[in-house]
């Protein structure tokens, strides 16, 4: 009696959703991408998916690669690991997928790369932090495109921090109150100690908070002359906006998210550097305008100069399919990743290059931005400058 | 539960039929094919269906003690999330600072909630309604905060990776055994809930929740029932937790957000105040809500446009939801089923039975 | 000397969101736990207008209010109204779910993104420097002012107001309110525009101050402790509730651990919870009534 009801809507809800995930596509490339296209992180994770659907789409109509379509099958997780853990089995169980792609929060990471090994299908992060796994020696399944990664980001910005300060550093930092960024700005505090700069402040900031002017404050009492921070955009601007409204006038140099480009050209601030992987698109690169081209004809939600993240993907997406070949499996795609070297064209320092214990790339090339007011434009502080990943 | 007809032209005569466990001959029937039906689903069920069946079943436990607590003995809780956080943390911390097996960390689980349910439960001693709601929000925050700094100063900034439990040398890893373990598990929980409400406290909580001076007249210890009712609640729902992390593989603090304390809290309401039945349709609908949304959405022309928006159409349409339920249908899906039920029950009479009118 | 600018400012902010709870708790003992969205609402709207009226700041502004108000009567036309009467926490769901559908709107028509109203309706925000070397922008030296104001006027409007002395005459007592012939639901729908119009004047200025993105819910829902604090029926308890709210926020994050600053208030609040329920100036048989 109690439970009558319960079988006859469960399984109407169960031949509903049955129905429609079976919907497959014969004759297609199948790629399963997981992320948060909308919810708290969609910001900084929807553009990514953006980019790489746009670069699908061109490929498609141009007929293909080794002439088959490539069908993305995009979840939307939301930024929530149940979400994510659920998509991810639904992508690999259900369609079949040869390669999951996944472009979310940190906390998504753990339930889908469980999945993946379950499944034992490659997963590639794309616009979502690089986890540890992808360094050498890199884990068998997980590869990563994305620009940023832990480690390298903070050693990359203390060097020019470093090189570009006159006089002695008096360095503050700033993470947001989530793990991957406290993570983060704990290990610049350590290899600040090793470059002989004193870290006089370090800011933990959660992410709701209505004033940063309290934060803003201790920073500036504790007479910083440099500040790094390494969070989400929204900490990295909102703690800059109110040191300067303070009157701190000293330099800040942050993660140069996908945000950065029109926001640097917002703020207008000579003293304000951004760091980055991605080369921004006021340096007029033919990729540049052939992105802003595709953006203008698919009328997509972001702005062009978010669609970098994906583009790249998309770039190494195409290379391991052209050395896979058809049909693809799960394995084939696995060993096609192990040796992809893709021509990033100026959106990177360099090719991308994976072998089969560095799955993160053989290489990271890191450039310096920021406004410039004698010629109202963004300038490079600082040309490509290589780290080699061991 | 109460004197209601359960079929036509059947009513109960005694004391003894009123707290039977299932009612009728036909009862037993149904449940049994009911049953059938769960035992067999695993078999032609979709690894991707199986997962969803398993949520719903790890819901099912959350929303049984919620509605424990808030449906029967009328205390308000904000704080469910932090107790699921809570029995997950247990495990995730157990496990990564000791190697501690499933048989020892479930129980501790269980402990936590019981000592979280006693701290819980002290304001309810105090504090009624609105001050009750907010003060288990408060102790929400904490627990999350806690659970915060722990995965930050141990270095699992993308979540505690919790193993697979070890039955024996086999670890449990495939989606069927899964499916199985949560759905007795499930039952269990049901079972437990039944048998509570049948039983002296469940008259206890009743009471207390329709006027607690009344109750205290009557002779019911009102502290020690509000206590045990969060004690109970929380233990449950802590090793719903610990179920939780077992299944997913992982415990991270942002899995465990205020919305899903709404999600549950939308559980009880959609499926009906005050009755079991309806714990376990909530937590079926509210589960299983966001991808019939999303089915249908991508079912549409131009699916992959709607995509991007898939997150705020769900989000709105969940509100929408509980809204039209509230305002519309206060008895929630119980309300429903049992209006249908008696529809067909009493056909082509259209009368309505004494008892039913009511609930 | 910052320090204190700092606490005044945090404190402004607390304030004048957390008298939009008082307003409709006092009113109708109903805990409005969508007012944070209703706030982001009313700065989302300014934003919207801005970009619409693009060179007139100022009907920008007043076309961006009207609407706000608007919406707050709308909800409780459409939606509180029928709630009247049924059990809190039907009514407190409710206003959950509401804001809920709120957040999913907001998402569907603006984005996720972060906006910048201020630049939109292209004012800009420097800082000024007050006693001491201190300094504040000129958006929160505005939210200050405009607490004052705010303030001001509601004490004034309870005070003399003949709708002001109605409204306290519906908190006090509805059945005696509305046997002396006092349109209860009137009443109720301008507690709801009141509430709406303070938390959307305060979602604009800390949009304009700082952007605007969906992190204004929980400054709403942090807004909620002050008002706890100082006790749900009383304005003054909510001045007095965020100022104390504000400083241990501010002190917890100068001198104890910034990471704090997140749970301070929820510590205030259970500390307040236990020792006097009611809170600071809240009237103590609101319990029994809850």
């Amino acid at each position: 009696m109690l439970k009558r009801t319960l079988a006859s809507s469960g399984a109407a809800v169960f031949a509903v959703v049955a129905a429609i995930a079976s919907a497959h596509a014969e004759d297609a490339y199948v790629i399963g991408v997981t992320g948060a296209l909308t919810g708290p992180s969609s910001s900084t994770n929807g553009p990514p998916i953006e980019g790489l659907r746009l670069y699908v789409d061109r490929l498609n109509a141009s007929g293909g690669i080794n002439s088959k379509k490539i069908q993305l099958s995009i979840l939307d997780d939301q930024a929530e690991p149940s979400k994510a853990a659920a998509n991810a089995k639904r992508l690999l169980t259900q369609d079949n997928v040869s390669l999951l792609i996944l472009s979310s929060l940190s906390s998504t990471y753990a339930p889908v790369v469980a999945e993946s090994k379950r499944a034992n299908v490659p997963l590639m992060f794309m616009g979502a932090v690089c986890p540890k796994e992808v360094y050498p020696p890199a884990e068998a399944l997980q590869f990563c495109t994305t620009a940023y990664a832990g480690g390298y980001d903070s050693r990359a910005t203390l060097a020019f921090v470093k090189a570009t300060a006159k006089e002695p550093v008096k360095l503050g930092l700033v993470a947001m109150a989530i793990p991957l960024s406290r993570g983060e700005i704990d290990y610049a505090e350590q290899h600040a100690k090793t470059m002989a700069m004193t870290t006089v402040d370090k800011e933990v900031i959660p992410p709701p908070t209505p004033d940063y002017t309290p934060f803003a404050t201790k920073l500036k009492d504790a007479n910083v002359t440099w500040v790094f921070s390494w969070a989400p955009w929204v900490t990295e601007v909102k703690t800059f906006e109110a040191l300067r409204r303070l009157g701190w006038q000293d330099n800040y140099i942050a993660w140069s998210h996908i945000e950065a480009e029109s926001e640097l050209a917002r703020l207008k601030d000579n003293k304000l550097y951004v760091i980055g992987a991605n080369s921004l698109f006021q340096d007029r690169l033919p990729v540049h305008a052939e992105i802003a081209d595709a953006v203008k004809k698919a009328n997509v939600r972001y702005p062009a100069e978010q669609m970098t993240e994906g583009w790249i993907g998309g770039l190494v997406l195409e290379a391991a399919l052209k050395k896979v070949g058809w049909p693809a499996d799960a394995g084939k795609m696995r060993t096609a990743l192990e040796s992809v070297s893709v021509d990033t064209k100026g959106l990177r320092g360099g090719p991308l290059q994976w072998s089969k214990d560095n799955h993160f790339r053989t290489r990271q090339y890191y450039r310096v931005y920021r406004w410039d007011d004698a010629k109202s434009a963004i300038v490079q502080a600082q040309d490509w400058t290589p780290y080699d990943v061991q | 539960m109460s004197s209601r007809p359960a079929a036509s032209g059947y009513f109960r005569t005694g004391y003894a039929a009123d707290l039977a466990l299932v009612g009728t001959r036909a009862a037993v029937m149904w449940l049994a094919v009911f049953l059938l039906a769960l035992l067999a689903f695993p078999l032609i069920a979709s690894p991707f269906q199986l997962d969803l069946a398993c949520q719903v079943f790890l819901a099912c436990i959350g929303s049984l003690s919620l509605m424990l607590l808030t449906g029967y003995a009328g205390q308000i809780s904000l704080g469910h999330a932090g107790l699921i956080a809570a029995g997950a943390f247990t495990v995730g911390i157990l496990f990564r600072e000791m190697h501690a097996p499933f048989w020892l960390t479930l129980p501790a689980a269980g402990l936590v909630g019981v000592l979280l349910g006693l701290i819980f439960g002290l304001p309810s001693l105090r504090l009624r309604g609105l001050y009750l709601a907010v003060s288990t929000l408060a102790l929400h925050f904490i627990v999350i905060y806690l659970g915060g700094e722990y995965e930050t100063r141990r270095g699992f900034s993308t979540g505690i990776m919790i193993d697979p439990p070890q039955l024996g040398s086999i670890s449990v890893t495939d989606g069927r055994a899964w499916y199985f373990i949560l759905l007795a598990a499930a039952a269990a929980t049901l079972l437990i809930c039944l048998n509570l409400m049948r039983a002296r406290s469940g008259r206890a909580w009743r009471a207390i929740r329709t006027h607690e001076t009344v109750a205290e007249t009557l002779g019911i210890g009102i502290a020690a029932y509000k206590l045990l009712a969060f004690v109970i609640s929380s233990a449950i729902t802590a090793v719903a937790g610990a179920l939780f992390a077992y299944y997913r593989g992982f415990v991270s603090v942002e899995a465990f957000s205020l919305f899903l304390t709404i999600q549950y809290v939308a559980m009880v309401i959609v499926g009906g105040m005050g009755s079991l039945l309806g714990a376990l349709l909530g937590a079926a609908f509210v589960t299983l809500f966001p991808y019939a949304v999303e089915s249908a959405l991508l079912a549409l022309p131009g699916a992959q446009e709607i995509a991007s928006m898939l997150f705020a159409v769900n989000y709105a349409a969940f509100g929408l939801v509980m809204i039209l339920f509230l305002v519309l249908e206060p008895l929630g899906l119980v309300g429903i089923w049992r209006r249908i039920q008696s529809y067909f029950l009493l056909w082509p009479y259209k009368q309505r039975p004494a008892g039913g009118a009511r609930r | 000397m910052q320090l204190i600018v700092n606490i005044i400012v945090l404190a402004a902010m607390y304030a004048l969101l957390a008298c939009g709870y008082v307003l409709i708790y006092r009113v109708s003992r109903v805990m409005n736990m969508a007012h944070g969205e209703l706030s982001m609402l009313g700065a989302y709207l300014l934003f919207a207008t801005a970009t619409l009226f693009a060179h007139h700041p100022v009907s920008a502004i007043a076309v961006a209010v009207l609407m706000s108000i608007l919406a707050g009567v709308l909800v409780y036309v459409m939606l509180m109204r029928r709630m009247t009467g049924e059990m809190v926490l039907a009514a407190i769901l409710t206003t959950i779910a509401i804001g809920i559908l709120l957040r999913g709107l907001i998402v569907l028509i603006w984005s996720a993104a972060q906006q910048h109203p201020l630049q939109s309706l292209g004012f800009t925000n420097p800082s000024l420097e007050v006693f001491g070397g201190a300094r504040i922008s000129t958006c929160a030296a505005l939210i200050v002012l405009m607490n004052v104001l705010v303030y001001g006027s509601l004490f004034a409007f309870l005070r003399f107001g003949r709708w002001g002395v109605r409204m306290r005459a519906a908190g006090q007592n509805p059945l005696l309110a509305a046997q002396r012939g006092i349109n209860l639901h009137a009443i109720y729908a301008l507690a709801w525009a009141l509430s709406t119009l303070t938390g959307s004047i305060a979602g604009m200025l800390i949009a304009l101050d700082s952007g605007l993105d969906q992190s204004m819910v929980v400054i709403g829902l942090k807004a909620f402790a002050p008002a706890l604090v100082g006790g749900l029926d009383s304005l003054l308890g909510a001045l007095v509730g965020a100022l104390i709210v504000a400083s241990a926020e501010v002190l917890a994050i100068h001198y104890v651990d910034p990471l704090l600053s997140d749970v301070v208030p929820f510590l205030v609040l259970i500390a307040m919870l236990t020792v006097r329920p009611w809170g600071l100036f809240g009237t103590r048989e609101e319990l029994d009534r809850v």
